[in-house]
C-alpha cells in the first residue's frame, strides 16, 4: 500500500506545485510508482507545470461522478512511465468534490502506487481540506517571509487538529545572500517559529523559471541546483538517511567583504 | 548561513531579526486569539483568585504575556505584590 502525502502551505504562489512535480518526478526517477494529484479544481496547473496539458481526457471530478474510470483518466508522463497525474476539473470549483470522495479517490490509487502526491490549492477552505482528507502525511512549502510563515503556521494548527499532524516543512526560494545580510529569515529562524520537523530547503533559482516554461521538472537538470535540492527532499521522503542539502553562499568573497563593510558604514 | 550568522552576528535591526520579532508576536495572537477584554478579564480573575492567599495583590498592576517556547507556548503573568512599607503608605 502506497504513501499518500498532501503538499499543502496556506498562502498561494510559494511553490506548492513545482514542489509537488518535482518530488513526484525525483520518487518515479528513484524507481517508485508515483502519482501526482492536482486538488486546486477550477484552477488547474500540474499538468502546464508537468508539460502534460494536451494529454487530458478525464479529470478528476470525471473519476469521482463515474464519467471516467480512473485508469482513464491517469495520464502517464513523456519519460517516467511510472509516473502519472490525474488533472484537475478547470470547469468546476471546490465544491464539486467532497471531503469522503477524496478519501475514496486516495484509497484507490494507494492501492496501485507507491506515492501519491497531492497538491493542494492554497487557503485553508474546503480545497484545503478536501486534499488533506484522505492523506497519510503532509507537506507544508512555505518561503522565507512573513505572510508565508504566518498562513504556514494557521496550517500547521489545522492539521494538526484534522489529526493528519505532525506536518514535515519545505522552506523554498531561499535566497542564501540576503540570510547571509541578516535581510531575510534564515532556515532556524523558520523553524523556531513554527517548530515543524524539517524535510528539507530549496534555493531561490532561475531553472525552475526555464524548467516551468519547458514544461520539465528541474530534477531532470543536474546543473540545476533547486532541482537537486528536490531530489535530496525525494531521498529524505523515501527514508534515506541524508542530510538536508546545504545551498552554498554563491557570493564571492570580494562582494561577501565589501557587503560587510557597507553594514558597517550604517 | 548560520556560519556566517555565528560569525559576524546579526544586527539586531536587520530586517530578518524584525520579521522574526514581529512573526513571533503574531503566531501567538493568531494561534490564542486573547481579546484584550478577555485578556483584561483574566487578569481580574486572577487578582480574585490570588488574594484569597496573598491580600497584596493589584488586579492593575498584573503582567500577562503569552510567549512561543521551544516545546510549548507560555502564559506568564507577573503578579507584583505591595510589601508592608508600600501597604501602608497606601492607607
Amino acid at each position: 500500500m502506497g504513501r499518500v502525502i498532501t503538499v499543502t502551505s496556506g498562502k498561494g504562489g510559494v511553490g506548492k506545485t513545482t514542489t509537488t512535480a518535482n518530488l513526484g518526478t525525483a520518487l518515479a526517477m528513484r524507481g517508485a510508482r508515483v502519482a501526482v494529484v492536482d486538488a486546486d479544481i477550477g484552477l488547474r496547473n500540474l499538468d502546464v507545470v508537468m508539460g502534460l496539458e494536451n494529454r487530458i481526457v478525464y479529470d478528476l471530478v470525471d473519476v469521482v461522478e463515474g464519467r471516467a474510470r480512473l485508469r482513464q483518466a491517469l495520464i502517464k508522463d513523456k519519460r517516467l512511465p511510472e509516473l502519472c497525474l490525474l488533472p484537475a476539473a478547470q470547469t468546476r470549483d471546490k465544491d464539486a468534490v467532497n471531503a469522503q470522495q477524496m478519501i475514496d479517490l486516495t484509497n484507490q490509487l494507494r492501492a496501485e502506487f507507491d506515492y501519491v502526491l497531492i497538491d493542494s490549492p492554497a487557503g485553508i477552505e474546503a480545497g484545503f481540506r478536501n486534499a488533506i482528507a484522505g492523506a497519510d502525511e503532509v507537506i507544508i512549502v512555505t518561503t522565507p517571509e512573513v505572510s508565508a510563515v504566518r498562513d504556514a503556521d494557521r496550517i500547521v494548527g489545522l492539521v494538526e487538529a484534522a489529526e493528519k499532524g505532525p506536518a514535515s516543512l519545505v522552506i523554498n526560494r531561499i535566497k542564501p545572500r540576503l540570510v547571509s545580510r541578516g535581510e531575510m529569515l534564515s532556515v532556524e529562524d523558520v523553524l523556531e517559529l513554527l517548530a515543524i520537523s524539517l524535510l528539507g530547503i530549496v534555493p531561490e533559482d532561475e531553472t525552475i523559471v526555464i524548467a516551468t516554461n519547458r514544461g520539465e521538472a528541474a530534477v531532470y537538470d543536474p546543473s540545476s541546483l533547486a532541482g537537486r535540492a528536490y531530489i535530496n527532499i525525494a531521498q529524505r521522503l523515501a527514508g534515506e538517511d541524508v542530510p538536508v542539502m546545504a545551498i552554498p553562499d554563491q557570493q564571492g568573497m570580494l562582494d561577501r567583504l565589501l557587503g560587510l563593510f557597507g553594514r558597517r558604514r550604517t | 548561513m548560520s556560519f556566517l550568522n555565528g560569525l559576524f552576528g546579526r544586527k539586531r535591526d536587520s530586517s530578518a531579526e524584525l520579521a522574526k520579532q514581529r512573526l513571533l508576536t503574531v503566531l501567538i495572537d493568531d494561534r490564542y486569539k486573547l481579546t484584550p477584554e478577555m485578556m483584561a478579564q483574566m487578569k481580574a480573575d486572577l487578582a480574585e483568585v490570588l488574594k484569597r492567599y496573598l491580600p497584596a495583590i493589584d488586579a492593575d498592576q498584573i503582567e500577562v504575556t503569552l510567549s512561543r517556547g521551544e516545546a510549548h507556548d507560555l502564559l506568564k503573568a507577573d503578579v507584583p505584590l505591595r510589601r508592608a512599607t508600600d501597604q501602608s503608605s497606601h492607607r
